[in-house]
């Protein structure tokens, strides 16, 4: 499967891409957004591949346009319709989580974070896609 | 000596914040960690900067030498780096980022209503807290036999 993971730290992409691998995806591609309007140029020219991405992880504080603005946008634009988006961030407050599942992210994880919590909060989701 | 009201909520803004510490290297760097009595002087350093604004208006640096960074990225990265990559400044700033979020999360509700910045990091050596007009809160921290910092002001 391809996923997209969305976070302005490099390091942290990479420690999200370890963590699914872990969890047992086979990850053939991993398409990585600094910002939610990179993660939206990724979708706009994902639309008609073959393999499309599948998973969809994103932080919410990102410079440019944050977490939550990605998925306002993509649910406007009908963008990647049916891909999970779990949500992974330091922001666990009420607001921002009630937010984020008005527009439509399907799981949220809070940071920090571990392997297990990731399997767990993901697994259920791309079975039931 | 009575404990005034003050020294009670440093204490408690301490414990929230030795605890958002632990979790942070106990679930991502999988490393104990500790804080210390006194605080210890550290150079060379890499320091990230959190702005906390809305209900809380203040900031958070967390700083440590090159050498301890590296060693922290490795550990959240699993991968062996230089001290002078940039993930070792990312993974500083990430570092900050979750000690925040974290210290925050454990606050009362009403705090909840609180931004925070992207990290801003700098391997500059002037960047502190030294000049923050509020109040500064410092505590050094051990993992491995490695230290570093964290401040809290507002």
């Amino acid at each position: 499967m391809r996923a997209l993971i969305i976070d302005d730290s490099a390091v942290m992409r990479k420690v999200i891409e370890r963590a699914l691998r872990q969890a047992g995806l086979e990850l053939l591609e991993v398409l990585q957004a600094s910002n939610g309007e990179e993660a939206l140029q990724a979708l706009r020219a994902d639309k008609g591949v073959a393999s499309p991405i599948a998973l969809i992880m994103s932080d919410i504080n990102m410079p440019v346009m944050d977490g939550l603005q990605f998925l306002e946008t993509r649910r406007d634009e009908n963008l990647a319709p049916g891909v999970p988006v779990v949500m992974i961030t330091t922001e666990g407050s009420e607001p921002f989580v009630l937010r984020a599942i008005a527009a439509g992210a399907q799981g949220y994880i809070c940071k920090p974070f571990t392997a297990d919590q990731v399997k767990a909060r993901v697994l259920p989701l791309l079975h039931a896609a | 000596m009575v404990a005034t009201e003050t020294d009670n909520i440093q204490e408690d803004l301490m414990s929230r914040l030795d605890s958002a510490v632990s979790e942070v290297f106990e679930m991502m760097l999988d490393r104990n960690c500790a804080p210390l009595d006194t605080e210890v002087d550290i150079d060379e350093r890499i320091t990230a900067c959190i702005r906390f604004s809305g209900a809380i208006t203040g900031e958070c640096l967390v700083y440590a030498s090159q050498t301890v960074a590296q060693i922290a990225a490795e550990a959240l990265l699993g991968t062996v780096s230089e001290p002078s990559d940039p993930m070792v400044d990312d993974a500083v700033g990430e570092l900050c980022n979750m000690i925040a979020g974290g210290w925050k999360s454990k606050l009362d509700p009403s705090y909840a209503v609180c931004l925070i910045s992207v990290p801003a990091i700098t391997r500059n050596p002037v960047l502190d807290l030294a000049s923050h007009p509020g109040v500064t809160y410092n505590r050094c921290y051990a993992f491995q036999g490695n230290v570093f910092g964290v401040s809290l002001a507002f």
